[in-house]
């Protein structure tokens, strides 16, 4: 049992993380980016093809995190010249263009074969209890980003950008360069989710491009929602919630015995639409709702 | 508006939380159940075909504890879906291995799955088996634990190869696969082949899944006029690709692997588009009991591609363990999958017939409703005959064996 | 004639197929303030009906196209009561997401009830005939033919009804038009009925010409969101047009890269588009 706790609490501070990014850009700055997915799989790749390559990880997570922020930037600078409906629809679909290109550039990729053998690291000094360490890098590293996004938020750097979700114009006119703002904040939270991605990368030590549908990127959003959109205890809580309604109902089957197989699948996914659609109408603002004005 | 109060909100879920997380119950035995975890794909891509694999496991695990079990102790199995999404399948894994202690997975299907999930096993010991066809399944450093039931690709490729080239009058060639991770290499086994034996490859064209229309790709290949499509892909998606190039008005021959090309499929596109359709897979032992006993313990399951090997995965993993004499683990699977297997040894149709005769103290040779089911080094079936049929008024009918 | 022709005519197929649920996708948008992502699981939901009545009742298509139609303007009549009107004065974004919500009980509804597997309508599959070189298969007519009867019928409806006017006021500026006594609840069931129907006749369509499985609509939804976007939300004919271009250039663009990258040839052209004109095609009403 300790081992699947571990193994979820792993994978609950990966998505934990991917969550964060998105309220740099959706809760911090009102930018709806639905291709969240992309730039975890950016630093996933990044990371994970240039160890199995050799390069060793003190390089090589950085190099991911890197990757990731600077194409999120170029992203940014065409698609925020467009309003804001439709680059949601650029972000959807540049996410879906980049797991293509992973599906089919092989040379680069390994195509639908996926990266195996990914390096992890200190797996030699740690062997005994590998899946423990790794836990306690994944919970380091969601702790380091929540208080540096939280010292951020209370910035000025912050501000501005709080500014810029309320009202862009009044903020415009206030002086700021509205655009270089967003670009920001748009490659901060995508490099993020890289970071996200290495770490997800090198635990599972294989990846291939089906990891990286599109509707991850609605995980992220169901989990933001859910915690309290637009802050980041809430990104946390809501990323504990969601994975553990998606496992919960993973347990539930060995106690109902009467459905099975795919009607059973289709239960539980059922259950999460459900729940969405009842947040919606009863609870929309999650669970741990932003205080108004809260510095 | 009323609201639920965050108090509220957070009590309910803490309630269900406890409710779901009460581990399964224990079913009261003499002895200890035997665990061991099935992962297939209940939903997502390969949705059509984990529902059948599940069942021909169940109907041996039934067949098996109603005779008493493997040295009295009943096995107790623990189902999962993959949700045919690598990340979704490492976490079901880890429930089997970690809360249900599961000393197998059997059954798994998408070479995405089943590598995301083989390092879990090998580390934790517990012997994987399923039907991913991927090249990498087999390779590395796996200690044993993983085997599986379906030809590697290039094998798979340079059979149809074999067969394609027997075929004069198919000087034109086209290659149209569906992307998966072994399309490349099954068409590269494949055409290499048929190219060194004078045909022409006219187009290699590799296509996406899930498309709700295939008619650029196919009258793209069309225009080519090849004699011969290879058409690599699975059932629904071949459904739709085959009723296009009808639609198109194409008059030459298809080649298929026959889990495409099933029941399931003769009904999907209708007896006359059918009707011609050439397909080939590893000659299942029709006439074989197991193969009788299996399509009479899980009906309609002779329409999937997989069931057939599911079952002979449970009754291979219960015969190895049956042959451990009462010690139970993956290791003990890993260390007699090849002794109830392979020859040399008295054939063995069932796990009944199995075991009674490992009881007796005699070698056995498992031979299965998939085929025979011998096992090389790494894991990997030995090469093996297959079957060609052609769909003749709305059935597959057998025309030839090809050796390897 | 150049080979062209025939992607192009391909994609003109594709695209009105697209056409119809894009077009309920625009203007409910337009209506209703938010992008409901339910619509493509409305096709899903059409074609089952159908099958049921095709395949089950044995009823001939058109009948089974026809029971579609108005099973699913009742299944969007049932989810729009259900779960938008208690948010009618919400925020856009709340609805959205919990159109998706919706979007995953119809897909695993479908599921429970049918599975996964991959089924078909009970109609003869016909070889296509070559008019002037170009292959044309008559079940592509029949569809493309009424495609573009549903939507005529739908612009009639729009321009010259009452019900039509009515539906227009509303989303131009919905507290004027219930100010000048618009029955604004009216306006929406009608809209959602017509909308569903709409999506379930192209979800019939979509089984004829391709497969019907539970992810048949869900598939589809990135092409429908950027076919209403190209062409202006809230235009029927923008959406028309959207659908043909994303349609035809996806079929066009085999010609020119590898097909695995079909999807992303609608969204280049879409975002070429949209950089040199932002407001889409028709130009948002907005």
């Amino acid at each position: 049992m300790i081992a699947y706790l571990t193994a979820i609490a792993t994978l609950v501070g990966v998505r934990a993380l991917l969550t964060l990014g998105l309220n740099v850009q959706w809760g911090l700055t009102g930018l709806v980016n639905l291709g969240a997915v992309a730039f975890f799989a950016v630093g996933a790749y990044t990371s994970a093809l240039l160890a199995v390559g050799g390069t060793p990880l003190l390089l090589a997570w950085p190099a991911g995190v890197g990757v990731a922020a600077a194409a999120a930037a170029a992203l940014a600078m065409v698609a925020l010249r467009l309003r804001e409906d439709y680059l949601a629809i650029v972000t959807l679909g540049f996410g879906e263009v980049l797991r293509l290109f992973l599906l089919n550039e092989a040379w680069l990729t390994g195509g639908a074969n996926g990266v195996t053998a990914i390096p992890r690291p200190m797996h030699a000094r740690f062997s005994a209890h590998y899946d423990v360490f790794y836990l306690l890098v994944v919970l380091a590293a969601v702790a380091l980003v929540y208080v540096v996004l939280e010292r951020l938020r209370r910035s000025p750097f912050g501000r501005v950008l709080r500014a810029i979700r309320e009202d862009e114009t009044v903020a415009a006119v206030a002086g700021k360069p509205v655009f270089r703002f967003k670009v920001q904040a748009f490659a901060l939270g995508s490099a993020v989710a890289g970071l996200a991605g290495i770490l997800f990368a090198h635990y599972l030590a294989y990846i291939e491009p089906n990891m990286f549908l599109p509707q991850e990127s609605l995980f992220v959003w169901l989990a933001l929602i859910l915690g309290g959109s637009g802050n980041n205890r809430g990104a946390l809580v809501g990323s504990i919630v969601l994975l553990g309604l998606l496992e919960g109902s993973r347990f539930a089957k060995d106690v109902i015995p009467f459905l099975t197989g795919v009607r059973l699948a289709a239960a539980q996914q059922m259950l999460v639409g459900v729940v969405l659609v009842v947040l919606m109408i009863r609870r929309p603002e999650g669970l741990l709702p932003e205080k108004p004005g809260s510095d | 508006m009323t609201t639920m109060t965050r108090r509220e909100l957070l009590k309910t879920s803490a309630a269900a939380g406890l409710v779901l997380g009460v581990p399964a119950r224990v079913s009261a035995q003499s002895k200890e159940p035997l665990p061991i975890g099935t992962l297939c794909p209940l939903t997502g891509a390969g949705g059509s075909y984990g529902p059948d694999m599940q069942r021909a496991v169940v109907a041996v695990v039934e067949r098996i504890n109603k005779a008493g079990g493997i040295a009295g102790r009943s096995i107790q199995l623990f189902h999962e879906d993959d949700q045919t999404n690598a990340e979704a399948g490492v976490r079901a894994a880890r429930k089997l291995i970690d809360v249900n202690k599961v000393v197998a997975i059997v059954s798994t299907w998408a070479s995405a799955v089943t590598l995301a999930v083989k390092p879990l096993c090998v580390e934790a010991k517990v012997f994987l088996i399923g039907v991913s066809g991927a090249d990498a399944v087999t390779q590395g450093d796996h200690k044993g634990y993983v085997a599986r039931t379906q030809p590697n690709t290039n094998l798979q490729g340079r059979m149809y190869a074999k067969f394609a080239v027997t075929k004069k009058e198919w000087k034109r060639v086209a290659y149209l696969a569906l992307q998966t991770p072994y399309a490349r290499s099954f068409g590269d086994a494949f055409t290499g082949i048929v190219k060194a034996a004078g045909a022409t490859i006219t187009d290699d064209l590799i296509y996406e899944d899930k498309k709700p229309s295939y008619r650029s790709e196919v009258t793209r290949v069309l225009a080519t006029n090849p004699d011969l499509i290879m058409l690599e892909g699975y059932t629904p998606d071949s459904v739709v690709m085959v009723k296009e190039i009808y639609k198109a008005g194409y008059k030459g021959a298809i080649l298929a692997p026959s889990f495409a090309i099933n029941a399931k499929f003769i009904e999907g596109v209708g007896a006359d588009v059918a009707e011609g359709v050439w397909n080939m897979d590893r000659a299942p032992l029709f006439d074989s009991p197991a193969y009788k006993e299996f399509s009479a313990a899980v009906p309609r399951a002779d329409q999937s591609p997989y069931a057939p090997q599911a079952w002979d995965q449970m009754s291979i993993v219960a015969l190895a363990l049956a042959a451990g004499k009462g010690e139970v683990s993956g290791t003990v699977i890993k260390d007699h999958l090849r002794t109830v297997a392979n020859p040399p040894g008295t054939a063995a149709y069932s796990y009944a017939e199995g075991a009674r005769l490992l009881g007796e103290g005699k070698k056995i040779n498992y031979e299965g409703a998939s085929g025979s089911c011998d096992f090389d080094a790494i894991g990997d079936i030995l090469s093996a005959p297959f079957a060609v049929q052609q769909v003749r008024k709305g059935k597959s009918e057998l025309v030839q064996v090809i050796n390897p | 004639m150049p080979p062209i022709v025939q992607y192009v005519f391909n994609g003109v197929v594709t695209g009105g197929i697209l056409a119809l649920p894009a077009v309920a996708f625009s203007l409910l948008w337009r209506l209703l303030r938010f992008p409901n992502f339910a619509v493509s699981t409305y096709l899903t939901v059409g074609a089952y009906v159908g099958l049921m009545l095709n395949h089950d009742a044995h009823a001939p298509i058109q009948l089974a196209w026809l029971g579609a139609l108005v099973a699913t303007g009742a299944v969007a009549l049932a989810v729009d009561r259900i779960a938008f009107r208690p948010m009618r004065a919400r925020r856009p974004f709340s609805l959205a997401i919990a159109s998706i919500g919706v979007a995953f009980v119809l897909e695993n509804v479908v599921r429970f009830v049918w599975g996964n597997d991959f089924r078909s309508y009970d109609v003869p599959v016909m070889r296509a005939t070559s008019i002037a070189g170009l292959r044309v298969g008559r079940d592509q007519l029949l569809i493309l033919g009424a495609a573009v009867v549903m939507m005529a019928a739908a612009q009639m409806f729009l321009l010259r009804t009452r019900l039509g006017i009515a539906m227009r006021a509303t989303a131009d500026n919905a507290l004027l038009a219930a100010v000048k006594g618009v029955p604004t609840e009216r306006v929406i069931a009608y809209a959602t009925l017509g909308g569903g129907a709409l999506a379930g006749g192209a979800g019939v369509f979509l089984g004829l010409d391709a497969s019907i499985d539970p992810l048949m609509g869900g598939g589809l939804i990135i092409s429908v969101f950027a076919a209403a976007i190209l062409g202006g939300v809230g235009s029927a004919p923008g959406a028309l047009a959207g659908a043909l271009i994303v349609g035809v250039m996806e079929e066009v663009g085999t010609l020119l890269i590898p097909p695995t990258y079909k999807t992303a040839i609608g969204f280049t052209v879409i975002l070429a588009v949209l950089l040199v004109r932002p407001t889409g095609l028709a130009g948002a009403r907005a």
